[in-house]
């Protein structure tokens, strides 16, 4: 089997400090979650992976904007890209950065749940045939466009997220762990479309370039209420998940 | 109660020039010893793109080598994808019915539709159309099969006027299968006079409720062919030893990669939400059945891990719950060394087969004309 090469110690200065594992879940409400999703070559996805995980066959990337108008600390957007892979036996993603447009909530969300929120801003811009996703770093530079194309119904029990596991450093022990995050969904709309990925800015991702996005899949929108829950799983970085995943 | 043996093909990692070539020739000894001790069926998957898990894409090829070094097992696709971008039906009904002839009319002829993006995406079909597809499909082969000439306008294909040859060696044609993994289609099966291939590693309890529920449809089927196959096969592990620490311990060992393997694929419902499958498919049926409820042994509930004593009372449970025939997967990624396969095989073959009836009177294919070699 393959497993992730990435060097945990080229992103470990980067990873949020979490403040151990004892959050309580959070409801957000009225929230809108749009997914777009493409396969990437797995020449350079394994080097994108902790080797805790393993690549999916095929990998793929998601982008996922998360519009929250409400929350304890005011509305908020999140743009992220995610590359799926798997933990033991389960789908799991590894977020490279989550840009956030209230500091105070990115605070929060890197704190409770590891989030690795960065300063930016994500735009959905809704229309009849298509939703246009924008994702800006705090400077204004564009480093994420895509579009979910030809909008269509579905139902909510169609759709299946995948869970993703943050890079964080516990405040207590100082230890880098993985922190499986895996919100409930409560749908009221959900619509599919394709997917079309028209620019991924590698080095604002810190990609690496190794990226290299070849067949899209899908796109899926959600109208919903999303309840990011307790921690309850987390894992050794640089260990298989299957051997090193522990419940708190 | 019949018993066969099921091979995915499963090539681990490092992949040398041999690799490929010592599964292949490790399962045909398989089959030739499975045909010397008493099983029934050969089952082959066909799989593409599926890194290490199954190397198997052209099992009409690996079932004709299987039925060229066997004299009475009967050789089964497991399944045929029925979507056009993997095969068309004309060529399905030409290589079944060369297969069949080769065989001597040993050919049974699953049916499915993938279950994997991996695979569907791969060859660029549209999850949403593969129930379709395979309807459309399975309706027309034992017409290809039986008719001299025939012609078509379907929804997803058609054609003129053609002879399609050769024709199949059993009469009226080979018995019919659908592979069940999604909820519902073990009555798909019923209602289109087929058999129900369970394909996917269910505990005993899932795939007895299955059971019940195709036993009530097929009473009142519209048989796509002009057999009716009542039958319904469910799936498992097999590791038979005379030391059952041994074999639980090996055996289980097997069982666990297998299920880690599958777990690497996207399945279509990861990726592309889509009504046209609604479960995951035989991925979380391995975790189920892994994380199911064990033994005092540690052997999951229903798999054929042990020694002979143990796995007679495991399948004489899938016997009480009224399952025809059980297919058994009995390698993972070359996890069991060849030799212990295929002790194991002979074992069974000589502790556990003769404990279940082999009673022609209780063949559940319906005849209606079936005469296996008969003529045209």
């Amino acid at each position: 089997m393959r497993f992730g090469t990435l060097d945990i110690n080229e992103i470990a200065a980067s990873a949020p400090q979490i403040d151990g594992y004892g959050t309580e879940p959070l409801s957000l409400k009225n929230a809108q979650v749009l997914n777009v999703t493409s396969e990437v070559s797995a020449a350079g996805s394994d080097a994108l992976l902790p080797p805790a995980m393993n690549p999916s066959i095929p990998p793929y990337v998601e982008c996922t904007v998360m519009v929250c108008p409400e929350s304890p600390w005011g509305p908020f957007t999140t743009g992220e890209l995610r590359l799926v892979g798997r933990a033991g036996y389960r789908p799991r993603a590894r977020t490279f950065k989550t840009y956030i447009d209230n500091p105070q909530a990115g605070a929060e969300l890197a704190r409770r749940w590891g989030f690795p929120t960065v300063p930016g801003k994500a735009r959905l811009h809704l229309r009849h045939e298509r939703i246009v996703v924008e994702i800006d770093d705090d400077r204004g530079r564009r480093v994420l466009d895509a579009e979910m194309i030809d909008r269509e119904g579905i139902s909510g029990s169609d759709i299946q997220y995948v869970a993703s596991m943050h890079l964080a450093r516990n405040r207590a022990d100082g230890k880098l762990v993985l922190v499986q995050v895996d919100p409930d969904y409560v749908f009221s709309k959900v619509e599919r479309g394709f997917s079309h990925f028209i620019n991924v800015d590698q080095e604002a991702w810190g990609t690496k370039g190794l990226l290299k996005l070849t067949n899209p899949i899908i796109s899926t929108y959600a109208q919903c209420e999303v309840i990011l829950p307790k921690i309850r799983f987390i894992c050794d970085p640089n260990r298989n998940a299957l051997e090193s995943t522990v419940r708190v | 109660m019949k018993f066969g043996i099921f091979f995915e093909l499963s090539v681990p990692r490092p992949w040398t020039r041999e690799s490929e070539r010592t599964v292949y020739n490790n399962a045909l000894e398989q089959a030739a010893v499975a045909d010397e001790v008493g099983f029934d069926y050969c089952w082959a998957v066909e799989h593409h793109f599926l890194e290490e898990y199954s190397h198997c894409s052209s099992p009409e090829l690996f079932l004709t080598a299987v039925a060229m070094k066997t004299k009475r097992i009967r050789v089964g696709h497991g399944i045929v994808v029925c979507v056009p971008e993997y095969a068309h039906p004309i060529r399905v009904a030409e290589r079944t019915a060369v297969l069949d002839i080769l065989s001597g009319g040993r050919l049974e002829v699953g049916t499915g539709r993938s279950a994997t993006w991996c695979e569907l995406g791969g060859f660029r079909a549209n999850p949403d159309e593969t129930k379709k597809t395979w309807d459309e499909y399975v309706h027309c082969l034992p017409k290809m099969w039986t008719q001299e000439r025939y012609s078509y306008e379907g929804r997803v294909w058609s054609m003129p006027e053609r002879a399609i040859l050769p024709k199949p060696y059993q009469k009226p044609h080979p018995p019919m299968w659908v592979a069940v993994t999604s909820p519902g289609t073990e009555i798909d099966a019923a209602d289109r006079g087929m058999g129900a291939l369970g394909i996917s590693y269910d505990p005993l309890p899932v795939q007895e409720k299955k059971l019940l529920e195709y036993r009530r449809h097929i009473q009142n089927c519209e048989p796509v062919g002009e057999i009716i196959n009542n039958n319904c096969a469910a799936l498992t592990f097999l590791f038979c030893n005379e030391d059952d620490k041994y074999a639980i311990k090996h055996g289980t060992a097997m069982f666990m990669q297998f299920g880690l393997l599958a777990n690497q694929i996207v399945m279509c419902r990861e990726a592309y939400p889509t009504k046209s499958y609604p479960s995951a498919g035989l991925l979380p049926a391995v975790r189920s059945q892994a994380q199911g409820p064990s033994d005092s042994a540690g052997v999951p509930e229903g798999v054929a891990i042990g020694d002979p004593e143990r796995i007679l009372k495991t399948l004489k449970k899938w016997e009480s719950a009224g399952f025809d025939s059980i297919n058994f997967l009995t390698q993972a990624v070359e996890m069991i060394p060849q030799e212990k396969v295929l002790e194991s095989l002979r074992l069974f073959g000589k502790h556990i087969i003769p404990h279940f009836k082999r009673d022609q009177n209780s063949e559940r294919v319906v005849s209606q004309g079936v005469e296996a070699g008969g003529a045209r």
